[in-house]
C-alpha cells in the first residue's frame, strides 16, 4: 500500500491564557476550579477578536510558510470543525455572539473552507468540510486525505485544517474538561518524510447523539469503547501496545487518561501529557498540537510508533497509529 | 388433652424462623410448612413486613426484632412460650446490604445472632439451630477457601462480610453448648426454574446498571470465577441438611464451586446476549460491555467520580463497588462436606449458565420488579 503521512504540523493558539481561578471568578466554569485542577488542568486559551476561520488561516499560512509549499501545490483542502458553528462563517464581529445567529439566508452558504482557499490562493485545490464528529473531525479528515492520496494519483498534497472556538461567554467546562480555542493545520503527502499513517479506526455510536441529556451514559460509554477502538487500531496496524513508543493524547483530563491507560494496560510514562495543564482541550486540534510540541522538544524520534486517540461527540471514538 | 394427643404434641416440631420473609427464609418456610407435624413460627419485623409477606396461613407470625436484644422485641409471655415449645431455630435474619455502616450491619448480624442464641439456650426442647452465613466471610482471601476455614485474615471487602465473620465467631463460641450448624451461602441469583428473583441483591443492581449503560468498568479479570447459586438450590440444600442430615458443629458451603461457576468474562458476555435477545431495542442503545480493569484503575475512576460530584455515577459506582470488589480477590469455595452430605438426597447445584439467562430475562421483562 502507498505510504501516506503527515509531513508537517502547525498550530495557532490565542495568547490569552487565563488560569482556572480567573475563569472561575468570571463565571466561565460550571463547577469548581479545584476539581478541574485535580484533573490536571491549569490554563485555558481563549480567543478574543479572532474567529475560528481566522485561527484556521493563521495555522494554515504558517504551515505553507514553514514547509515552503507554494499554494498551487495543494490539491485538496479538508476543513474540520468540531462545533456546528465551526462549519459556518462568523457573522459580524466574532465576539458579538454565536456564529449560528445568522442574519441572512445567504449566510448559510458562506463556508470557511472556501474563504481559506481564497485567502491562501490555493487555486488548484478542491475543498471540502469534515464535521459532525466533534473532536474526532480532524481524524476523519486525515483518514479521508489518506484514502484520497492512495486512490487518486493526481492528488499529491492535502491540507487538513481544524479550528474551533467556543461562542463568546460560553462555559469553558464541558464534562469535567477545560476547553480552549485553537486551530491546527497538517500537510499530508504520499511518501511523507515522517508520521506515516499505519492504521486508523473509528467507532460511531449515534444512539448517543443527544449528548446533553445522556451525559452520564456517555461518560460510562467512553472508557470501554475507547479501549475497543484502541485495540482494533493496534490490530489493524499489526502492533501491540508494547510496540508503541508514545501515546499522543487529546487534552481531556489527565485523570481520565490515567484511567484509560490503566484500562488498556499502558504505562503512564508513554503518555505525552505536557500540554494538558498548559493548554487545555482545544477540541479538535489537541493531538496535533501535542505531536508538534513533542517533535520540537525532541521527545519523539524518527521511527517512533505513536498512538493518537481522540473522542468526539456524536459519539465518535477515533484512533490512529503513526510512524514518526 | 388426652395422653395420645399429648404425645403427638410432644413429637410435633416447632420451628422458629427469623428472616422468614427474606429471599431464603420464605423458601424455607414453604418447605417447613409442607410437613404436617411441623408448626412454623416466623419472627417478623414491623406491621408492614408482616402485611406484605406472602407467608402461608399455616404460619404463625410473631412480631419481633432480632436487634432488640435478648427479648427479641417479644412480650415476656411470648418469649416464654417460644422457650417452652421451639424445637428448631432457623436464623436467616440478616442485614445483607453490602455497604451499610459497620455498626448497622453488626446490630443485625452479630448482636441479633447473640439474641437468637440466647433464646436457643432457654429453649427446653431445642434440638437444632441453623445459622446462615456467607461464603464471603473469606473476605479478601484468594485461592481455595475451605468449609473449615475461618475468614478475615486478609481483611474484608465490605461491612456485610465483616459482620458475618464476626457473627460466625459468636456461633462457634456457642457450638459447645448448643446444637448449631453454620450454612454459608454463595450469592443467590434467582430461581433456576423460572428465573424469578424474590429479593434483589448487589448482583441484580449491577445488572440493572449494566442495562442502563451506567457501568463503564468492573474490577476483576475475565477468567475470575463468579460463584452464584439459585435460590431453589439454596433452600433445598439447607432444608435437607437441616432436617434430614443435621450435624451440629458443622459448617457447610452452599455454593457452585469451580465446576459449576462461570467466569466473569463469560457472564458479562451472557448478560449482553440476554439483554439483546430479550429486549431487542436495547441493542440500538449501543451500550458497551463494561471493561474489566485492575482494582487500582477502578478505584481511580471511583475517586474521580467522587471528586466530580456526579451523583448518578457516584451511586452507580458504589453499587458496583459493593459487589464487584470481591472479584478482585479471586477465590474458589470448597464444598466437599456439603456435597457429600447432599449426595444421598440427589441435591446438586446446577451450573450457573444453565439458568443465568432465565434470571436476566426475568429482570429485563419485569424491569427489575418495577412496573414498566
Amino acid at each position: 500500500m502507498t505510504d501516506v503521512g503527515i509531513d508537517a504540523v502547525t498550530y495557532w493558539l490565542p495568547d490569552a491564557a487565563p488560569t482556572l481561578g480567573e475563569l472561575e471568578r468570571s463565571g466561565a466554569l460550571r463547577g469548581a476550579a479545584a476539581t478541574l485542577a485535580g484533573f490536571g488542568f491549569r490554563h485555558a486559551r481563549v480567543a478574543s477578536s479572532e474567529s475560528h476561520v481566522d485561527m484556521a488561516l493563521y495555522a494554515a499560512r504558517d504551515l505553507l510558510g514553514e514547509t515552503s509549499t507554494s499554494p498551487e501545490e495543494v490539491d485538496l483542502v479538508l476543513y474540520a470543525g468540531a462545533l456546528t458553528s465551526s462549519t459556518t462563517m462568523e457573522c459580524g464581529p466574532a465576539p458579538a455572539g454565536s456564529v449560528l445567529q445568522l442574519r441572512d439566508l445567504m449566510d448559510f452558504f458562506k463556508y470557511p473552507v472556501s474563504r481559506l482557499q481564497s485567502e491562501l490562493d490555493l487555486t488548484n485545490a478542491a475543498v471540502a468540510g469534515v464535521d459532525q464528529q466533534g473532536c474526532a473531525s480532524i481524524f476523519s479528515a486525515i483518514r479521508l486525505a489518506r484514502a484520497t492520496l492512495i486512490a487518486e494519483p493526481d492528488v499529491r498534497t492535502v491540507l487538513c485544517v481544524s479550528a474551533d472556538r467556543l461562542p463568546h461567554g460560553a462555559s469553558r467546562e464541558v464534562v469535567y474538561n477545560l476547553v480552549s480555542d485553537g486551530a491546527c493545520a497538517l500537510l499530508m503527502r504520499r511518501g511523507a518524510s515522517r508520521n506515516r499513517v499505519i492504521a486508523t479506526h473509528q467507532i460511531t455510536k449515534g444512539a448517543f447523539w443527544d449528548s446533553g441529556s445522556l451525559e452520564n451514559e456517555i461518560i460510562a460509554a467512553y472508557f470501554p469503547t475507547a479501549r475497543t477502538v484502541i485495540e482494533e487500531t493496534l490490530r489493524k496496524a499489526g502492533v501491540t501496545l508494547d510496540d508503541i513508543d508514545w501515546v499522543i493524547p487529546h487534552n481531556v483530563s489527565l485523570r481520565s487518561w490515567e484511567i484509560l491507560l490503566g484500562l488498556i494496560g499502558c504505562p503512564r510514562e508513554k503518555l505525552y501529557s505536557d500540554n494538558i495543564g498548559r493548554i487545555g482541550h482545544t477540541i479538535a486540534a489537541d493531538n496535533f498540537i501535542n505531536l508538534r510540541d513533542a517533535t520540537d522538544a525532541g521527545v519523539i524520534r524518527k521511527g517512533d510508533l505513536l498512538l493518537l486517540f481522540t473522542f468526539g461527540y456524536g459519539l465518535n471514538w477515533s484512533c490512529m497509529v503513526l510512524e514518526h | 388433652m388426652n395422653g395420645q394427643s399429648a404425645r403427638r404434641e410432644e413429637r410435633r416440631r416447632t420451628i422458629l424462623v427469623t428472616g422468614g420473609t427474606g429471599t431464603l427464609g420464605r423458601e424455607l418456610v414453604a418447605r417447613f410448612t409442607a410437613v404436617n407435624d411441623t408448626a412454623v413460627i416466623v419472627l417478623v419485623r414491623g406491621q408492614a413486613n408482616s402485611g406484605a409477606s406472602p407467608i402461608s396461613a399455616a404460619v404463625t407470625r410473631l412480631r419481633g426484632d432480632v436487634r432488640a436484644g435478648a427479648s427479641l422485641g417479644l412480650a415476656p409471655s411470648e418469649r416464654a412460650e417460644l422457650a417452652s415449645t421451639v424445637t428448631d431455630i432457623v436464623h436467616c435474619a440478616a442485614e445483607t446490604t453490602f455497604n451499610r455502616p459497620l455498626d448497622d450491619a453488626r446490630a443485625v448480624n452479630v448482636e441479633g445472632t447473640k439474641a437468637v442464641l440466647e433464646l436457643a439456650r432457654d429453649c427446653r426442647r431445642l434440638e437444632r439451630v441453623a445459622c446462615f452465613s456467607t461464603v464471603y466471610v473469606a473476605g479478601r482471601a484468594t485461592g481455595c477457601f475451605a468449609e473449615a476455614a475461618i475468614g478475615g485474615d486478609d481483611g474484608f471487602v465490605n461491612s456485610y462480610e465483616q459482620s458475618k465473620a464476626e457473627m460466625e465467631v459468636v456461633v462457634r463460641e456457642a457450638m459447645p453448648d448448643l446444637p448449631v450448624a453454620l450454612y454459608r451461602l454463595s450469592t443467590i441469583l434467582g430461581d433456576s426454574r423460572t428465573g424469578a428473583v424474590s429479593g434483589f441483591n448487589a448482583v441484580h443492581h449491577a445488572l440493572r446498571l449494566l442495562y442502563q449503560g451506567l457501568a463503564p468498568m468492573v474490577p476483576g479479570r475475565a477468567n475470575v470465577l463468579v460463584d452464584l447459586i439459585p435460590v431453589d438450590f439454596a433452600a433445598d440444600a439447607s432444608h435437607a441438611l437441616f432436617t434430614r442430615a443435621f450435624e451440629p458443629g458443622r459448617t457447610y458451603h452452599l455454593c457452585s464451586g469451580a465446576a459449576r461457576s462461570a467466569t466473569l468474562g463469560t457472564l458479562l458476555d451472557a448478560t449482553m446476549v440476554a439483554f439483546e435477545r430479550h429486549r431487542p431495542a436495547w441493542r440500538k442503545r449501543s451500550i458497551a460491555r463494561p471493561a474489566l480493569v485492575e482494582l487500582d484503575t477502578y478505584e481511580l475512576f471511583v475517586r474521580s467520580v467522587e471528586e466530580a460530584g456526579n451523583q448518578v455515577l457516584l451511586q452507580a459506582t458504589r453499587a458496583v463497588q459493593a459487589f464487584a470488589y470481591q472479584l478482585a480477590y479471586p477465590k474458589v469455595f470448597d464444598a466437599r462436606h456439603a456435597e457429600a452430605a447432599l449426595a444421598p438426597f440427589g441435591i446438586v447445584v446446577p451450573p450457573v449458565l444453565d439458568y443465568y439467562e432465565r434470571v436476566v430475562r426475568w429482570c429485563v421483562e419485569t424491569n427489575w420488579g418495577a412496573p414498566l
